[in-house]
């Protein structure tokens, strides 16, 4: 597709990777560096710091739906998830956040565990739960794909990088292929609006995708996965 | 000099133009009703917080720039509303077109039709043809459990039920789910309400016929319901109810706000115990002991033959046996026949459990242990209750009594054909045919306390008046007035000819009730005079 | 320097080090001169911490553009019960994307601005409050959060000044209605985010029934320098009523897209055509969304004359809201930006107040019809009612942002919707 049809970056620099907007500007950076890998480092699953205990990832590409919730490095994070509210209540959007890091999509099950935890009622946890639109209330994919379509993206082709992704993935919106890796779905904005089109793929950003780039980016996670 | 301190302060605002002086903190909404001007409103209930997210309730208020909430908008001294503006309506049209951008026109199949908040106020504020060509979102029906159904499409998101259940239940068993346009109410997953004892007052609250009752589900028109304000039986608090009848029968009973008794709540226990009053075994004229049998006459022939055996058998000692189910006047009715014959112990057997249902936010509610309404009366009018918690056995002293016997309210449920058969009169006063009244020489059928007027003295000494609301079947008449014939014939004094009459000679046989008036008991009711020791007691 | 391009005209204050993955470290932003700022504010009685900002002109980033030093004052004197900082990076509006390059580069700088200013309203807790979708920059924020508590920055008796201060980074879960302040607050409490009734104003009521102060990312970020530097410094950036530098988050149809640091009161066109490296070949301007999608579209007219400046933006039609310049080039059908921007509101809306709960989803489903071909000129007439239905009357300003640009796209490219009205095409068959 030639630039004249599509808004977005300059197309005219040498190389344009896709995936995390390092040296599609003026800079030279790899993706690690733009991640910030080096410098986050590996988090332990008690959470860290109780500051930061709040902030692990809970989109995984590891899902295991029967493991137990609040049990030895999981039950350390909770007790400073818990430190830092001044009430029960406060913990319960971190607490479901663990409990879907571990189990991949909250099921009433794991709503009634998490309620019982912070002394609330099932259907208030419930209430909360389907509020925010990042819990999954289904099981979903190895990796889950979003894909902004908000306006930025839009106008530069956020609509084809959607339906690029269905189409190389062979799948409907929001449902996920015969093997369990991709879980496809429209995202509003991610606020990435200056690297269009932004993919969310797990818990991270994917930048400057272009239709064209898909087959290579589900290549690179099919190798991931395997 | 002490009393500045507790006096509170007033406001003084004018709504449309009308001049209203009000407590400190009342809302715009709350002082226009003092005005009796109802502002629109469905997430505002008295009863609980107030969200102010329905946006009904707008109103212009002078000064400010925009629109107000009038139910969280608190009056202010000056204040200057309108409710009746261009803009107010204006913004009021707004809003309720919103409302029925997804609501269902089922209104001929809903139970709420008739006394329904969005057809109020839209047929009041709201535009005359809609503009909404695009599709309908669904969400279908869903049963809540116990009593309860919920339409979701004709849902209007006031989340009453939801704080009623979570402020007031304090059983928060409700929640809305999701949000944005496909937010609902609903339970967790499949556990429904069942088993919390206050959530009938859900389906009271819906504005909307949203969360209907399977009780009353396509049973009636709203319109064709006659609301007659009642106490409700079935426990000793002495809720106050409205029985909603039609053909004479009831068919659902309501709240009626009452701060003092149950604010604006019932419990379901309560609620749902009607049926007794639409009872068709009735009796329904005097029957009277003619040879070995027994047959039906007219009022007039049967006091006539009754005064006469009461004549006939002479001075004799007297027994009673009440009910607690019968209103004070009835009580105090049988109370002066028994005196006029020469006196004599009154019993009564009372249904009792060990449990309390409280309303959590408001525990003075309870369903209390005593599931009859008119315990304290009796006791007031030093009537001894006997026989066990289910209201059977303590008559056994009565076994080969002679004298006369008096039993009224009572169907004996629990005694054999022959009770009181060695008693030289007994004269029976009941509502129901029951196989224990058999040997009653008299049988003089009366009315339930949902077919007459009267009084009943709830846990704490309320005295609280209920209304007729059915008509007594045949030639059932209120106990009071039958009992109190008969005393009044001998005696030799006039027939007290109405309930209130009756309610003041009460004050003579009892210093509780002693210079009340029904003038004093309003609707509301007003506590008995302060207990004082009772004889023998 | 803006990232991922930056370009000369920039004033370069909050954007430094970006692009330069070694300005995350605590030994580099201490380089920098970072920390500085704090250990002078913690030295200085607080009202004079308010004083210099309020003196600064600073206003708030988030969108609304209240003075910062203002707001801080509406804290209670006397100090009752626990006060809370809120620093808002829950970035969710269309076209915005400046919080989440602050966290992700400077993240040490977004932790000494909340630092300062819960020293000012006497907080002893900081929540910040990350988008959850932000999981990458968050760790990032996550890590010298950690660096800071190690190094004594955060915690007890800082710097060995006595002030005592936590500081909790906390994730999202997905709802633009959070970036709002009072539904931030119950979504912090553990609660469905829900806007909340004002007043009670999160100064007197806010987050766990305290008082409560809530500022965005990048107001936070310039508390700093402006401490440094002195409030009249700042004021020589920007304009008289809106002074400073901010970050323009500009996206779309032009060449360069990206943040780029500007002093407010910067040309609009100048931006797009100059900083931005202009539209494509070929192309002409159509239209821009000056702060996000909330607010009115304007024209390129109207873009013409337009100064980047809170005033300006206003007289030229529109806001500055977080100056997110969204621009569209010819090419651009408005029409389905427009309802692309209505579903996502519709989307978004909690759901609470019923004009914009029904109405959002109502606006959507006419412009889905208009945009398939399907629409009359009355239904522009009733766009624009429901629309002015739908301002005014409800607890938060979503139902208003939701109707803002229909409106100003119906008043402004009526003609876009009559051709899809008038010849019954789908868009894209033009």
């Amino acid at each position: 597709m030639s630039d004249s049809k599509r808004g977005g970056p300059d197309r005219n620099v040498p190389f344009r990777n896709p995936g995390w907007a390092g040296n599609t500007g003026e800079y030279e950076l790899s993706e690690a560096e733009v991640r910030g890998e080096e410098y986050v480092g590996i988090r332990s699953k008690d959470g860290g710091h109780p500051s930061i205990s709040t902030t692990m990832p809970y989109i995984l590409d590891e899902k295991s739906p029967d493991a137990p919730l609040f049990e030895g490095e999981y039950r350390e994070r909770l007790d400073k998830i818990r430190s830092r509210y001044p009430d029960l209540r406060g913990a319960l959007i971190p607490v479901l956040n663990l409990a879907q890091e571990i189990r991949g999509h909250l099921t009433s099950e794991t709503m009634k565990e998490v309620a019982a935890e912070l002394e609330l009622s099932d259907a208030y946890v419930r209430g909360v739960a389907t509020f925010y639109t990042m819990y999954n209330k289904a099981p979903v994919g190895r990796f889950l794909i979003q894909v902004c379509t908000n306006i930025s993206c839009n106008l530069c082709g956020g609509d084809e990088v959607l339906a690029a992704f269905l189409k190389h993935a062979g799948v409907e919106m929001g449902e996920t292929t015969d093997d369990g890796l991709f879980t496809i779905t429209e995202v509003e904005c991610l606020a990435a609006c200056g690297f269009p089109t932004a993919v969310q793929i797990n818990s991270r950003y994917y930048e400057n995708v272009q239709p064209e780039d898909v087959p290579a980016l589900l290549d690179r996670l099919r190798e991931e996965g395997a | 000099m002490a009393d500045s301190g507790t006096k509170t302060e007033r406001v003084t605002l004018t709504i449309d133009g009308r001049e209203v002086s009000v407590e400190k903190g009342t809302t715009i909404l709350e002082a226009a009703e003092a005005l009796g001007n109802r502002i629109p409103h469905y997430c505002y209930h008295p009863g609980l917080s107030a969200p102010a997210q329905c946006r009904l309730c707008l109103v212009e208020v002078e000064g400010a720039p925009k629109l107000q909430a009038s139910c969280i908008t608190t009056a202010q001294d000056g204040q200057v509303v309108h409710t009746q503006s261009d803009d107010a309506l204006r913004q009021r049209k707004g809003v309720l077109e919103f409302y029925l951008a997804n609501h269902p026109l089922d209104c001929p199949i809903c139970d709420q039709s008739g006394e329904c908040k969005l057809q109020d106020y839209v047929f009041a504020e709201g535009r005359k043809h809609g503009r909404n060509r695009e599709p309908k979102r669904v969400f279908g029906r869903d049963d809540f459990g116990g009593d309860i159904l919920f339409y979701g499409d004709r849902c209007v998101m006031c989340t009453r039920c939801v704080r009623f259940m979570n402020e007031a239940a304090q059983d928060p068993l409700l929640t809305v789910v999701e949000r944005g346009n496909r937010s609902v109410i609903d339970t967790f997953f499949d556990e429904g309400l069942e088993g919390s004892p206050y959530a009938g007052n859900i389906v009271d609250i819906c504005p909307v016929g949203a969360l209907v009752s399977k009780d009353f589900l396509h049973k009636a028109r709203a319109w064709d319901l006659d609301h007659t304000p009642s106490i409700c039986p079935n426990c000793s608090q002495g809720c106050n109810i409205d029985l909603h009848t039609r053909d004479n029968r009831v068919h659902r009973l309501k709240p009626r706000p009452n701060l003092d008794v149950n604010q604006y709540w019932m419990c379901d226990y309560g609620r749902h115990r009607y049926d007794w009053m639409n009872r068709t075994d009735r009796l329904e004229a005097p029957m009277i002991e003619r040879e070995d049998s027994r047959v039906a006459t007219g009022w007039a022939e049967a006091l006539e033959a009754l005064t006469a055996r009461l004549e006939e058998v002479g001075d004799r000692p007297v027994r009673a046996i009440a009910s607690p189910f019968s209103s004070n006047e009835e009580l105090a009715a049988l109370r002066l026949l028994v005196n006029a014959l020469g006196g004599g112990e009154i019993h009564f057997r009372s249904p009792r459990t060990d449990e309390e249902i409280p309303l959590p936010s408001f525990p003075k509610l309870t369903r209390r242990k005593d599931l009859a309404p008119n315990v304290k009366g009796a006791e007031f009018l030093g009537m001894a209750r006997v026989g066990d918690d289910d209201a059977t056995g303590g008559l056994e002293g009565l076994e080969g009594f002679d004298g006369i016997l008096l039993v009224v309210g009572d169907a004996l449920p629990d005694c054999a054909p022959d009770f009181g058969s060695d008693a030289a009169l007994h004269i029976h006063l009941g509502s129901y045919t029951s196989r224990a009244t058999e040997a009653a020489h008299f049988r003089l059928p009366i009315a339930t306390h949902a077919e007459q007027e009267g009084t009943f003295t709830n846990f704490e000494g309320r005295v609280q008046r209920f209304w007729p609301g059915l008509e007594a079947p045949g030639a059932a008449r209120p106990g009071w007035l039958v009992l109190a014939a008969l005393a009044a014939h001998l005696e030799g004094t006039a027939v007290p000819q109405r309930a209130e009459e009756m309610f003041l000679k009460a004050g003579e046989l009892t210093p509780h009730f002693q210079g009340i008036t029904y003038q004093d008991l309003g609707t509301r009711g007003a506590l008995a005079n302060e207990p004082v020791a009772l004889p023998g007691a | 320097m803006g990232y991922p391009y930056s370009h000369e005209k920039e004033t370069v204050v909050l954007s430094r080090g970006f692009g330069d993955p070694a300005t995350r470290t605590l030994a580099r932003w201490k380089e920098m001169g970072g920390y500085t700022a704090l250990e002078k504010a913690l030295n200085l009685p607080y009202e004079e911490v308010i004083e210099e900002v309020k003196s600064s002109g600073l206003r708030g980033r988030g969108g609304a553009g209240f003075p910062t030093g203002v707001k801080w004052s509406f804290m209670p004197q006397e100090k009752k019960g626990p006060h809370y900082l809120c620093c808002n990076a829950d970035e969710s509006e269309p076209g915005t994307f400046k919080d989440r390059e602050l966290m992700r580069w400077t993240p040490h700088q977004v932790i000494e601005g909340c630092l300062i200013a819960a020293h000012a309203i006497r907080a002893e807790h900081v929540y910040i409050y990350c988008r959850g979708e932000f999981f990458e920059a968050t760790q990032v924020l996550a890590r010298a959060v950690e660096e800071a508590y190690e190094a004594g920055l955060i915690g007890k008796n800082i710097l060995g000044t006595g002030v005592d201060i936590e500081l909790t980074v906390v994730a999202g879960a997905g709802a633009y209605i959070c970036g709002e302040e009072t539904a931030l607050m119950n979504s912090l409490e553990g609660r469905r985010g829900l806007p909340r009734v004002k007043p009670p104003f999160p100064a007197a009521i806010g987050a766990f029934g305290q008082p409560t102060t809530i500022n965005n990312v990048e107001t936070l970020c310039a508390v700093p320098h402006i401490i440094n530097r002195g409030g009249a410094w700042y004021r020589e950036q920007g304009t008289e009523k809106s002074p400073g530098t901010k970050l323009f988050c500009v996206s779309g149809h032009v060449r360069r897209p990206g943040n780029y640091e500007l002093p407010l009161g910067f040309p609009m066109m100048e931006l797009i055509n100059d900083v931005c490296g202009g539209l494509r070949p070929g192309r002409t301007l159509k239209a821009v969304i000056p702060g996000g999608s909330s607010v009115p579209i304007m024209n390129a007219e109207e873009c013409a004359s337009c100064t980047l400046d809170y005033e300006g933006v206003i007289e030229c039609g529109s806001m500055l809201g977080c100056a997110s310049v969204i621009v569209m080039d010819d090419s651009t059908n408005i029409v389905k930006q427009v309802r692309r921007m209505v579903d996502f509101y519709a989307h978004e809306s909690c759901g609470q107040c019923t004009p914009c709960r029904e109405g959002t989803q109502w606006l959507s489903r006419i412009l889905v019809r208009i945009e398939n071909g399907k629409g009359t000129e009355e239904d522009l007439d009733t766009l624009l009612e429901l629309g002015d239905q739908m301002t005014g009357t409800t607890i938060c300003v979503l139902s208003d942002s939701a109707a803002a640009p229909v409106a100003s796209s119906i008043e402004k490219f009526r003609d876009d919707y009559l051709a899809l009205i008038r010849r019954g095409e789908r868009v894209g068959a033009a």
